[in-house]
């Protein structure tokens, strides 16, 4: 679309593949970072250092610059383990400070639609831990969706005839949430996980 | 539930136009292809983000308009609400009280409509994904968790069918269980709504018809045995789903489950599709929004607005009177299109609001 520059038409077209980021936002993008030169250069340089530096762990599979990472190596309970979609899950946990045991990410869940098998995960990784035969429990935290239930149910079958414990996170009114603006779903999940005081 | 006003932008062949009705009988009247169910449409495209009549954006919009906007300003337990939807080429945005819906349950519910049109009898002859689709659209209508429900199934069933066709068996058997446990949900769900319009179902066709005919219907389910399809209908299909295996895999799709069931509509123990007139089968579908208009509000204590089109080219003159009588015992919105006002009996006049449409705009 823009004649005057093939280097700022390629721009858009990277700028494009990022998620979330369409033709107005990469526009946006673009003539904001052709404004200040500066940022340019430490942008450019930051995406290069986390592409050169960044990898994943090849125990859990997080994201780290040292490998084996620091969850890893670090002084954890090696008796739980943590099974995860995405690195961002695994964070997204270790934010909470709830969870003292190792991680393991699967990158991503089972979607036949998606082309994405148990070949495409890190199951195989995921038993070789398990043999080493340290761990006691798995808990299962792959997302509340189709897929990431279909991945629970499937990892279910695969590590409970290993003698493991296996938890699934549980699911239902978020805290500080006022329950008349619960949605009707959430509020049957709510019901059917109830517990006993 | 009431439709205040409605403000119509760029939509069919339709002019802007902001229009307030009254709270009882809106008849829309003028000559054919005029608007008149083009005003109708926009109204069901509030409540329902669909077209009755299956039709996509290009359509939609207005000739040589970039988008089309409706807006509407719902009362409901006293309550006026602004919804509004905005329909481009690519896609339809809706607002409620001007901000974003991004969930379509979220959306469901602010204006419950039910249409009764000359496209529905198809529901009769026509194939079972018909039947389906109406009966799964009632009962979102009236319980929002059943959109997820819905949702949730067709996505399982979506990823069970790309393994088959692959031919693919690991992890198989985690779908079927999720499929059988998602879909037994969702028969149980359908079968209970069917049992409580069933009686209603009855009534309203022996108010329409006028004679002693009795109108049924039941779920009809491609599982076997119709005592357990209640008490344990997720381990039947499971069963079933096990037993197609074959059958599966030589097709590379799943033969059994919900997506595959079908309504039947019955009038004095008979299939309604074989057995009865043009004008019996179109009383029955009559009979049956009714109904759910009833189930509607008996839930939620108000009723939906109900879209009668063309009306009275649907049923004959002893059959609409009979339909106009019971309406006006009912407190509930209706609007009407027809092609002349003397077909649409007027008791109470000051209950019509009528508007003629002629070659798109609306004259009070
Ligand atoms: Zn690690």
């Amino acid at each position: 679309m823009l004649y005057i520059s093939k280097s700022l038409t390629k721009l858009l077209g990277e700028l494009k593949k990022l998620p979330g980021v369409g033709e107005k936002t990469a526009l946006r993008l673009a003539f904001h970072l052709l404004k200040s030169p500066a940022n340019v250069n430490a942008l450019a340089e930051s995406l290069l250092e986390v592409n050169n530096k960044v990898r994943f762990c090849s125990l859990c599979f997080g994201i780290t610059e040292d490998d084996p990472c620091a969850i890893c190596t670090g002084d954890r309970d090696e008796s739980i383990i943590c099974l995860v979609e995405e690195p961002q899950d695994m964070l997204a946990i270790e934010r909470s400070q709830s969870f003292k045991g190792h991680y393991h990410v699967l990158q991503g869940a089972l979607s036949p639609l998606n082309g994405i098998t148990p070949a495409n995960l890190t199951i195989a990784e995921l038993l070789r831990r398990f043999a080493q035969g340290n761990i006691r429990e798995a808990v299962l935290a792959t997302n509340f969706t189709v897929e990431g239930e279909a991945t629970a149910l499937y990892l279910t079958r695969l590590i409970k005839p290993l003698g493991i414990r296996v938890t699934r996170l549980a699911h239902g009114i978020p805290t500080g949430q006022d329950l008349e603006y619960v949605d009707a779903a959430t509020m049957q999940r709510a019901l059917e996980g109830r517990s006993e005081l | 539930m009431i439709l205040n006003k409605i403000y119509i932008h760029s939509f069919r062949n339709l002019e802007e136009t902001e229009i307030s009705f009254g709270s009882r009988f809106n008849v829309f009247y003028g000559k054919n292809a005029q608007g008149k169910t083009n005003l109708l449409e926009s109204i069901f495209l509030l409540g329902t983000m669909k077209s009755f009549r299956m039709a996509r954006n290009g359509d939609l919009i207005k000739w040589g308009a970039d988008y089309g906007l409706l807006k509407g300003w719902v009362e409901k337990e006293n309550v006026t609400r602004e919804i509004s939807l905005l329909l481009e080429k690519q896609g339809r945005k809706a607002k409620i009280d001007q901000k974003q819906v991004t969930k379509l349950a979220d959306f469901f519910g602010s204006l419950n409509v039910v249409v009764f049109s000359p496209e529905e009898i198809a529901m009769v002859r026509g194939m079972p994904d018909a039947r389906r689709r109406y009966l799964d659209r009632a009962i979102f209508s009236g319980d929002a968790s059943y959109l997820r429900l819905y949702q949730e199934y067709y996505k399982i069933l979506k990823n069970r069918n790309t393994l088959l066709k692959n031919g693919d068996t690991n992890g198989l058997d985690v779908w079927s269980d999720k499929l059988a446990e998602t879909g037994a949900r969702l028969i149980t769900k359908r079968i209970a709504y069917l049992s409580e319009i069933k009686g209603l179902l009855g009534d309203f066709y022996s108010n329409i018809a006028g004679n002693g005919e009795e109108a049924g219907v039941i779920y009809h389910s491609h599982l076997p045995d119709k005592e357990r399809l209640l008490a344990d209908s997720g381990a039947l299909l499971r069963e079933a789903l096990t037993k197609s295996a074959a059958e599966e895999r030589r097709r590379g799709v799943t033969v059994v489950g919900p997506h595959r069931d079908d309504l039947e509509f019955l009038l004095n123990g008979k299939v309604l599709k074989h057995h009865a007139s043009q004008g019996q089968q179109r009383s029955y579908i009559l009979a049956l929004k009714m109904a759910e208009i009833e189930y509607i509000r008996q839930r939620f204590d108000y009723p939906p607005v109900l879209l009668l089109d063309d009306m009275t080219s649907e049923l004959d003159r002893e059959r609409s009177r009979n339909l106009m009588e019971f309406l006006e015992t009912k407190q509930m919105q209706v609007f009407i299109t027809t092609t002349s006002l003397n077909n649409v009996m007027l008791k109470d006049a000051e209950n019509y609001c009528t508007f003629s449409i002629e070659s798109g705009k609306v004259l009070n």
